[in-house]
């Protein structure tokens, strides 16, 4: 089974985990730079702390010179648990002084004045170096060569990383909280966002074989990113309306077609039925009901004829097809009409110009040519001539004329005769034994090619039908 | 009784005619396209038109319209492929009495023909009682006081057309107009001689005559 896939988790996934980047990367950032701060301060906390340390460094009363360091005014450790520690050096004295809690073996690194991290007992501190510092005790009077001091001060990191860790803190919560409130207005964001498709789907959902319209909500309409959508969705609706129709429209002629044919055979059966005939009567009655059988069948196979024909116009021409010569197959058809033409005392006469190629099925053009042969003969008074043309127009479609001599078309029945079951005088058709069926199934076929069928009446007399099939890609 | 079929398909028009003429012994005129139908209506008087509607020349609706605006009561049973609900309705206030869809059943087409000239003349039982005469046009069966009596097709109709109009003037004209159809040469002494063969055949051992003739106008049956 597939997983549906929602696109507003999606959404929201996408929403969610880029603000949680963003929010580990304000983290990252916000961390490092207020660490990076309190250590800037500390550290000038402790050449603060340095320099008052050097302050207590004062010269004996003696004349002598010599330095000692004055541990009563020692400034107070601010983390009485984590004492800060020192020590002092004279250029020349060497160590003056340290406090007792120096570690012991601690290496102070070479170098100039810098300030680094050590970890004593777990307990981290930073250490800074502040050297160069001369002494501040003066005597009046007296003059001693001048003595520089270094100072070693640490101090410990606890408090920094106290408040870089609370520093953390709060921009965390801070980003956890904007990030719900990112989610929420998301959400609503998407659901509004979506609103229009789902009041499509509404609207779609009421498209029915009855109901064809589609009403397209304002805010589906408005919503550029639905627009190839719903302009899809109309062309699509339009397209299946048509073809709905056109295939029930096919049904109800078809029934309507078939229920003569049956009434007839129904009726021929029970009459025969009706009362004790002899066998003569019998004989004559299933004779009459074969015929019926055999008209009703060619209609079936007429209508199945046309059925296919209109599924390919619609639908892209099936198969690999093969360039054949259209004169070929006009030739082919005229020869196969003539038996026809000859009982009725009628002459074909075929006028072409070479081969005329074309990428199609030459059964389907047959067929064509095939029925609008028997019309024309059908139609032509006997002894009448059926003039049939090919000719291209240079570099245009294939032009293929049908002209009897008969009796025409009446003009109201022009616009229609290439319509369905379209009979325009009931009477005569019968008589001619046609179902009204050859002229669709010409037009189903010649369209399934991308070609155009018209009939009109010739202006001398008669009529004159003309197929037109695009060569595009043949030649 | 007389009857016209306007139908194109031949072969069901010819069926149709066939079997009434032979299981209801109807004289049957047949027009296979709508100006025949419509002149044969127009030009006689029927019992009963059965009426397809695709017919070429005229349609049947135009036909009913015709008869109807001409004032005939002919009842009119309509024969269509059509069975969409718009149409039957427009067809029933037209002035069609009844209708059947394409393909129907011969005996219910038969049956709705005899219920529709019964209709058509105020007879609602397909049982005629006159005194103590009974006919019974569904099975085509005549008895006086519990005797069947058997009857010549012809003189059936006779009487099935007097039985019909019980009490009233039927002239011999009206009987020859419903009783033969378009092809038959038509002479009023053939009547006389189905009558008297009648009269024979239903009075006999009855001491009641019940064909009066009415001299100069034609013939009643009554008690």
């Amino acid at each position: 089974m597939l997983r549906s896939k929602s696109i507003k988790g999606r959404l929201i996934a996408t929403v969610v985990i880029s603000q949680a980047l963003l929010a580990a990367g304000l983290l990252f950032a916000g961390v490092f730079y207020t660490h990076r701060r309190l250590v800037a301060a500390l550290d000038a906390g402790l050449q603060a702390r340095a320099m008052s340390v050097a302050a207590l460094v004062r010269y004996t009363e003696d004349a002598s010179g010599n330095l000692y360091f004055d541990d009563s005014l020692v400034p107070r450790s601010l983390d009485p648990d984590h004492p800060d520690f020192f020590e002092v050096w004279a250029e020349r004295s060497g160590l003056l002084t340290r406090s007792p809690n120096w570690p012991a073996g601690m290496e102070i690194p070479a170098g100039p004045d810098h300030h680094w991290n050590l970890t004593l007992g777990n307990v981290p501190y930073r250490v800074s170096r502040v050297s160069h510092v001369p002494v501040l005790d003066r005597e009046e009077g007296q003059f001693f060569q001048p003595q520089a001091l270094t100072i070693v001060y640490a101090s410990p990191l606890i408090r920094v990383q106290e408040q870089t860790w609370a520093a953390g803190v709060f921009i965390a919560v801070a980003s956890l909280i904007l990030l719900g409130a990112t989610v929420l207005l998301s959400l609503y964001g998407i659901r509004r966002g979506l609103l229009p498709l789902q009041r499509l789907a509404a609207q779609a959902a009421l498209v029915s074989a009855r109901n064809w319209e589609l009403p397209m909500p304002a805010e589906a309409e408005q919503t550029t990113e639905l627009r190839p959508l719903t302009d899809s969705m109309i062309a699509m609706l339009e397209r299946l309306e048509r073809s709905f129709v056109q295939q029930r429209e096919f049904m109800g002629n078809a029934a309507h077609e078939l229920k003569t044919p049956v009434a007839v055979l129904k009726s021929t059966l029970q009459s025969l039925l009706h009362r004790p005939r002899n066998s003569e009567e019998y004989r004559a009655g299933v004779q009459e009901s074969l015929e019926d059988l055999e008209r009703l069948e060619r209609l079936l196979q007429w209508m199945l004829r046309l059925a296919r024909a209109e599924q390919w116009a619609h639908g892209a021409l099936r198969r690999d097809l093969e360039l054949i010569d259209i004169t070929a197959t006009c030739e082919e058809a005229v020869e196969r009409i003539r038996g026809l033409a000859q009982s009725r005392h009628t002459s074909i006469h075929l006028a072409t110009n070479g081969k005329v190629l074309l990428r199609a099925d030459p059964e389907d053009l047959q067929l064509v040519w095939l029925n609008l042969l028997e019309n024309a003969v059908r139609y032509s008074p006997e002894g009448g001539v059926v003039e049939v043309a090919v000719t291209r127009k240079d570099g245009g479609p294939a032009q293929i004329i049908f002209q009897d001599h008969g009796i025409g078309i009446r003009p109201e029945d022009l616009p229609h005769v290439f319509e369905r079951f379209y009979r325009g005088d009931p009477s005569r058709t019968r008589a001619t034994g046609g179902f009204g069926l050859g002229l669709a199934i010409a037009k189903a076929l010649v369209a399934a090619y991308g070609g155009t069928i018209t009939a009109e009446n010739a202006p001398t007399r008669g009529t004159r039908v003309t197929v037109e099939l695009p060569l595009n890609g043949s030649n | 009784m007389r009857v016209l079929i306007v139908e194109d398909e031949p072969r069901l028009a010819e069926n149709i005619a066939r079997s009434l003429r032979e299981s209801a012994g109807y004289a049957v005129d047949v027009a296979t396209d709508g100006q025949e139908g419509s002149f044969l209506a127009e030009s006689n008087t029927y019992d009963v038109v059965l009426l397809d509607l695709m017919l070429p020349e005229m349609d049947g609706m135009q036909i009913l319209t015709r008869i109807r605006q001409a004032g005939q009561h002919t009842p009119v049973l309509v024969l269509t492929a059509r069975d969409e609900k718009e149409s039957i309705v427009d067809l029933l206030n037209a002035g069609a009495d009844d209708y059947l869809t394409k393909p129907f059943d011969l005996g219910e087409l038969l049956a709705r023909t005899k219920a529709l000239i019964r209709r058509g003349k105020g007879q609602p039982s397909p049982v005629v009682t006159i005194g103590d005469l009974q006919l019974n046009t569904a099975n085509r069966t005549v008895q006086r006081a519990g005797r069947t009596i058997l009857l010549t097709a012809m003189e059936y109709r006779v009487l099935e057309y007097l039985a019909h109009r019980p009490g009233a003037v039927v002239s011999k004209t009206e009987l020859l107009e419903h009783l033969y159809d378009y092809n038959w040469e038509k002479f009023s002494n053939v009547i006389e001689v189905y009558i008297s063969g009648l009269r024979r055949k239903l009075d006999d051992g009855s001491d009641r005559q019940l064909i009066h003739t009415v001299r100069g106008q034609g013939y009643i049956l009554k008690d």
